[in-house]
């Protein structure tokens, strides 16, 4: 008998389009492979329609809230159908990239300084007064970022400590809390993991952004930014950053799959873990598809490996 | 080894012209908009629910019974004869009066925008636009690489003083401006009616400098107090007929789905416009515009166009009621007397793309004003369109919206 899958796409995170592009190609795989395939909308009816029928998975392919802050994934748990990718646990800590950057830190993963606030405390405790003093700390230029949003929505390179208070702003209009981070110059890497007990790193990808910082436009327009891969980077180099990102893997739960943004620094050549993906995208220029097709797994294997582990 | 991942390989083909045609940001937000459960302020969707269905049905099955050989056939190039006699009608009930021979029908208003623009645009021609001005025309202008002036808009429309200062200047540097395009009544986005007086204006300085207006009419018909005033189309004609190049849709009047819109114009541009609709589609649709036929062939259709003012009147009174209760005193709007849309203005130091994404996580949609200039400014405007939502719904976005605005000014003042 036909294994039926409902796949959950779309929803109300501000990365809804690319999570349709993700979910349609992978429901498209699916059907190829045979499986009996329910494409689902995650809305107010999605407890009914996932009862409605019975599923013998959900495949996630929801990017930013709900589907990739743990919220679904909790939902599946209650009701006892099987998911594909990370569990609970890494969802919920893997999305805040507050508490992922502490977990980092305590695990002595590297990852770029930073401080975080949140809108309160802007509005009640007068925050604004030691942006200065964070300044002075993180040096110029410096990232804004919001705390728990994906698809570099909402995240801005600051330049100029005038534009602080808007880059501020603009990532507390995303996320309730936000991120100020040193920036890293250097070499941006797109390392994807996929496997149950003994995870596999697949090829690192090296991304090289047009105007230099990959932000939203750049990372959803074709043609804008460079990929190479394997990375450019030495064999030495090459083993690090893949111990580094199996460390944030691990530090994680991350069961079946994850991508771990590092970037290399230029000078002291250390692997700074930016963030994990828990959901990483599945459009057709998205960078997991990508690594799989250079370790020769094609977008259908990869999706067939992605169930069966699910299904385990 | 490692290699160079392309996903386009066709990029060294492209012409220079698809630099400017780009995705942003705020279409991504706006995807969300889409969703039965957002309250959307942000498409201009006329109300196609208050059309008679079954009429429609009706006009449809006429059209293939009594010409199916016409209807599904190639038509003529500058639109099906009867309709535009119909559209000569239309007219007239705004005081516009052309033959039959003086227009050509197009796919919705906006291939008149890239007709026009295809003929009259070289890479670096000076137009000159509203600011804000419709999205639609910037995105058509800018595919044929135009130099777009964005002049300010106020309540009585487009500043002419600020026309003149521009067109001195370009006159000085020995710049032809190619045209100026405006929305006469009601304007997309900012809901303004250029006054009588501009309208003279707009049309003096046409003349003097030797330039074209376009004049965009596609609410006029939608007007739900005062006085209509005179199209500038109108005002041309009792000179020499010569500046004017007129454009409307059946959009608002009958239904978008359509696509069908016209533009009436000198006949010696009337000839090469013809000619881009043939290069374009050949013909637009026969089948579309025979059925238009139908429906304004039958006396009920101004029927319709009370039964839409009367709609839209009350979700606009509904929304400008909601701006004063929620926005007052933290912003700035317009009071359209038609049309569909208000235009909102708030602190400077505000950015309404950053209130988007707040509000479409709280399911509330508008369109970020930044889009309705060519330049990038508005960052403090934003578009709301008053004509889709019922009156709860209208009532409890601009709640929403108002309280993402108070909490966004209280914290930016929380920096100062």
């Amino acid at each position: 008998m036909k294994k039926s899958i409902a796949v959950l796409m779309g929803g109300r995170s501000l990365e809804r389009e690319i999570s349709i592009k993700s979910g349609q190609r992978i429901s498209n795989a699916l059907r190829n492979l045979g499986y009996e395939v329910a494409k689902l909308d995650i809305d107010q009816s999605i407890i009914d329609n996932l009862k409605a029928e019975r599923y013998d998975l959900a495949y996630i392919a929801l990017h930013g809230k709900d589907g990739e802050d743990g919220t679904i994934q909790e939902m599946l748990e209650v009701l006892e159908i099987p998911y594909t990718g990370p569990g609970v646990y890494a969802n919920v800590f893997g999305f805040d990239k507050i508490v992922s950057k502490q977990i980092f830190n305590k695990l002595d993963i590297p990852t770029p300084e930073f401080y975080f606030l949140n809108a309160s405390s802007f509005r009640e405790l007068g925050a604004s007064k030691i942006l200065p003093q964070i300044v002075k700390k993180l040096g110029l230029p410096l990232v804004v970022k919001p705390s728990a949003q994906g698809s570099a929505l909402g995240i801005k390179l600051v330049e100029k400590e005038e534009d602080l208070t808007d880059a501020i702003i603009s990532a507390l209009g995303y996320s309730k809390k936000v991120i100020l981070e040193k920036y890293i110059n250097g070499v941006e890497l797109a390392v994807s993991i996929i496997g149950k007990d003994k995870p596999d790193v697949l090829p690192v990808v090296e991304i090289v952004p047009e105007n230099n910082f990959f932000d939203f436009e750049s990372r959803s327009k074709i043609g804008d930014t460079e990929y190479f891969i394997p990375a450019r980077i030495s064999e030495k180099e090459m083993k690090e950053v893949s111990d580094t990102a199996l460390a944030v893997h691990k530090a994680l739960n991350c069961t079946d799959l994850s991508r771990v943004d590092i970037m290399l620094g230029e000078n002291d050549r250390v692997p700074y873990v930016l963030e994990l993906n828990t959901s990483p995208g599945m459009t057709d220029t998205s960078l997991l598809p990508m690594a799989a097709q250079e370790a020769g797994i094609s977008f259908e294997e990869l999706v067939d490996k992605i169930v069966k582990m699910a299904l385990e | 080894m490692s290699r160079k991942i392309t996903f386009d390989y066709w990029k060294h083909l492209y012409s220079s012209r698809t630099a400017g045609m780009v995705s942003s940001e705020i279409r991504d937000l706006l995807s969300l908009s889409a969703r039965p459960d957002i309250i959307s302020f942000a498409g201009g969707l006329p109300e196609v629910r208050a059309l008679n269905y079954q009429k429609l049905e009706r006009y449809i099955k006429r059209s293939l019974k009594t010409d199916g050989d016409i209807s599904l056939q190639y038509g003529d190039s500058t639109g099906y004869y009867p309709l535009r006699t119909k559209l000569i009608d239309v007219m007239r009930l705004e005081g516009i009066k052309a033959d039959e021979e003086d227009m050509v029908t197009t796919t919705g208003g906006q291939q008149a925008l890239d007709l026009l623009a295809k003929i009259f645009i070289n890479s670096g021609d000076t137009v000159i636009t509203e600011a804000p001005s419709y999205t639609g025309a910037l995105n058509a202008f800018k595919a044929y690489e135009a130099n777009i002036i964005g002049i300010p808009v106020g309540d009585k429309g487009i500043d002419t003083k600020k026309v003149e200062k521009t067109l001195e200047d370009l006159a000085a540097k020995k710049t032809q401006v190619k045209f100026i395009y405006v929305v006469s009544n009601f304007s997309n986005p900012s809901g303004f009616t250029i006054s009588l007086e501009r309208r003279k204006k707009l049309l003096e300085l046409a003349k003097k400098y030797n330039t074209m207006i376009i004049e965009d009419n596609p609410y006029g018909m939608l007007r739900y107090e005062g006085k209509a005033i005179p199209s500038i189309k109108e005002l041309d004609a009792k000179k020499d007929g010569r500046n004017v190049i007129y454009i409307s849709t059946v959009s608002k009047m009958l239904a978008p789905g359509f696509r069908i819109g016209w533009i009436v114009a000198p006949h010696p541009i009337l000839e090469k416009l013809t000619l881009g609709v043939q290069s374009a589609v050949l013909c637009n649709s026969t089948f579309s515009q025979r059925i238009a036929y139908e429906y304004f062939s039958d006396p009920a259709w101004k029927e319709n166009i009370t039964e839409f003012i009367k709609i839209y009147k009350k979700r606009r009174d509904t929304m400008l009621s909601s701006l004063e209760e929620n926005f007052s005193g933290i912003a700035d709007w317009s009071r359209p007397e038609g049309g569909f849309f208000i235009w909102l203005k708030v602190p400077d130091y505000l950015n309404m793309k950053e209130i988007l994404a707040d509000a479409v996580r709280k399911k509330v949609a508008f369109v970020p004003g930044t889009g309705f200039y060519a330049d990038g400014r508005g960052t403090d405007t934003a578009r709301l369109a008053f004509c889709t939502e019922t009156r709860e719904n209208i009532q409890k976005g601009m709640k929403i919206l108002a309280k993402i605005t108070k909490d966004k000014i209280k914290l930016y003042k929380s920096f100062k």
